[in-house]
């Protein structure tokens, strides 16, 4: 088994702390009051319902919520136990460090991912037409979904790396996601958003985008990102070390 | 279940600050103190033994095993860290169990109600961990690090937070461990605290193994060192020449805050001061020992 139970029940009850539960709910329910809004005002046209969906799913889920669900779990994952010093707890117990590293990782996507199935699969439900079938709200989640595995792993690691983790999270999202490959084409293979647009679409066999980057190069950036943040964050917790205040 | 630790020429720096520099020594079944001043690097050697910091240079073995990188070793060995922070959203008793499944107990729930039952803990195992005190951190830790039955047991400053009542009852609970074969390794910033518990002593001193040793003997040499006392009093003249007469002074100095005693035996100082004023009829206004910080104490043995 590459998880430890144990490391996954108590990253589990430290993401899930009361406060962080109520805004995660909120959080997943945006989306919901954006289309109640939108079936309340908006005239019948053709197809506008599924570019409503669309837009709706590029621009605040993949777009926004996404990457701030990813920065929260995946930076709390560690951050926490790093500034408080509880992380000793985990290290000095036979078992390895990259099997926590591992662990933890995957809560966090499960929780971005637990977030973000009412914010596709309710509004989904509140604007669907009949050519809308089920296969468009989990074609959504397919690309999701791959976009929590790469966020997670860069947000876990920039935990290990960073006490303000939070904020330089936050920084990246804004830098590279919102500012930096939506005015720079040749930054959108860098990008965690595209690449998620990307296998949406395709899974979803919906038009989320007019421009974007290749299948082949989703995958492979994708695959190369995710790879790269864990193997750096595996690296770090392993050469991690407990120093004394002085 | 005898566990061994060495240190064999071990050092650590951090960047260019050393924090421990050189120390050699060897660690058996019982109770051992690690004394000295903060600062000193006691955590820095207890995290090493505990192979959370890879030496600079020289080597940490556990039963001639390097502890660093190397997981296994936690079978064997517990570590109660000085920083306070436990979880604090979890019970006792969930922080407890937690100790027992990442160990792999085959019986977690016995293991853990006998951890907890022998830090006395049973009636808050079921409260938050942050509505605890200091005390009951303290004792929680302990549990969780005794859940598997270590033959080695690191504490770092355990009584922090400890009250009185509470230190004792602690204190025969690592009694009856060391009894038991345990290796035993507590480091403190207070002598008296090891007092009646460690057999041996290692005292550290910025970085360095200052003086090791037989408990008593330690203490013998912190406490029969040269004191100094400063003294107010109403006739601070007066006083100084009928000081002079007692054997016990070997220097008396009259200066502006009152006069100046230095004596090598300040049991007998301490009973001779109130008999001379009293006989010479002057009233004392003020004792008070000029150097009893912890970092002169510790530079006594080091000079020695």
């Amino acid at each position: 088994m590459i998880f430890d139970r144990t490391v996954l029940w108590l990253t589990m009850r430290q993401l899930f702390a009361r406060r962080r539960l109520v805004l995660a709910i909120a959080f997943s329910l945006t989306p919901l009051f954006i289309s109640l809004i939108y079936r309340v005002t908006a005239t019948d046209a053709d197809g506008a319902a599924g570019d409503f969906l669309a837009g709706l799913v590029r621009e605040i889920v993949i777009g926004t919520l996404l990457p701030i669900a990813a920065v929260v779990f995946g930076t709390t994952a560690f951050g926490g136990e790093v500034d408080d010093g509880t992380l000793i707890y985990l290290l000095v117990k036979p078992l390895p460090r990259w099997r926590v590293v591992l662990s933890k990782y995957a809560v966090a996507v499960v929780a971005t991912v637990a977030v973000m199935v009412p914010a596709v699969i309710l509004p989904w439900l509140v604007v669907r037409t009949p050519e809308m079938s089920v296969r468009v709200p989990l074609g959504f989640l397919a690309g999701i979904g791959a976009g929590a595995l790469v966020y997670c792993a860069i947000f876990l690691t920039l935990g290990l790396t960073t006490r303000r983790a939070l904020v330089a999270g936050l920084l990246y999202v804004v830098a590279i996601e919102m500012v930096l490959s939506r005015n720079l084409s040749g930054a959108k293979a860098l990008s965690v958003r595209e690449f998620s647009i990307t296998i949406a679409q395709s899974a979803a066999q919906t038009r989320l985008s007019n421009l974007p980057v290749t299948l082949a190069t989703a995958w492979t950036m994708g695959t190369l990102m995710l790879v790269g943040a864990m193997g750096l964050g595996i690296w770090k917790l392993r050469k991690y070390e407990v120093a004394e205040r002085l | 279940m005898t566990s061994r630790v060495e240190l064999k020429r071990a050092s650590r720096w951090y960047g260019n600050v050393v924090a421990v520099n050189d120390v050699s020594c060897e660690v058996g079944p019982g109770i051992t103190g690690v004394l000295g001043p903060n600062g000193a690097g006691k955590t820095t050697v207890l995290h090493m033994i505990a192979g959370l910091l890879r030496p600079s240079a020289g080597e940490v073995l556990i039963d001639g095993q390097p502890s660093a990188d190397n997981p296994d070793v936690y079978r064997s060995l517990a570590l109660v860290p000085e920083r306070e922070a436990v979880h604090p959203f979890l019970t006792g008793l969930e922080f407890v169990r937690m100790s027992a499944q990442l160990q792999r107990l085959s019986d977690v729930d016995a293991a853990v109600a006998r951890a907890i039952a022998l830090v006395d803990m049973s009636s808050a195992q079921d409260r938050r961990i942050a509505t605890y005190s200091k005390g009951m951190r303290q004792r929680i830790k302990i549990a969780g690090a005794l859940v598997h039955d270590p033959p080695l047991l690191l504490l770092d400053e355990p009584f922090n937070g400890m009250d009185p009542r509470q230190r004792l009852h602690m204190m025969d609970v690592l009694r009856t461990q060391a009894a038991a074969g345990r290796v035993i390794v507590i480091s403190s910033h207070i002598l008296e605290e090891l007092n009646d518990l460690a057999t041996n002593v290692l005292v550290m001193v910025a970085g360095r193994l200052a003086a090791s040793g037989h408990f008593r003997e330690i203490r013998r040499l912190m406490i029969d060192r040269p004191h100094t006392f400063t003294v107010r009093s109403s006739n601070d003249r007066k006083l100084a020449a009928a000081l002079l007469g007692d054997e016990s002074v070997f220097g008396v100095e009259l200066t502006e805050g009152g006069i100046v005693v230095r004596t090598a035996d300040r049991g007998a100082l301490t009973r001779q001061l109130p008999r001379s004023a009293r006989t010479a009829d002057i009233r004392l206004l003020e004792i008070r020992p000029t150097d009893e910080s912890l970092e002169s104490v510790f530079s006594y043995l080091v000079d020695r």
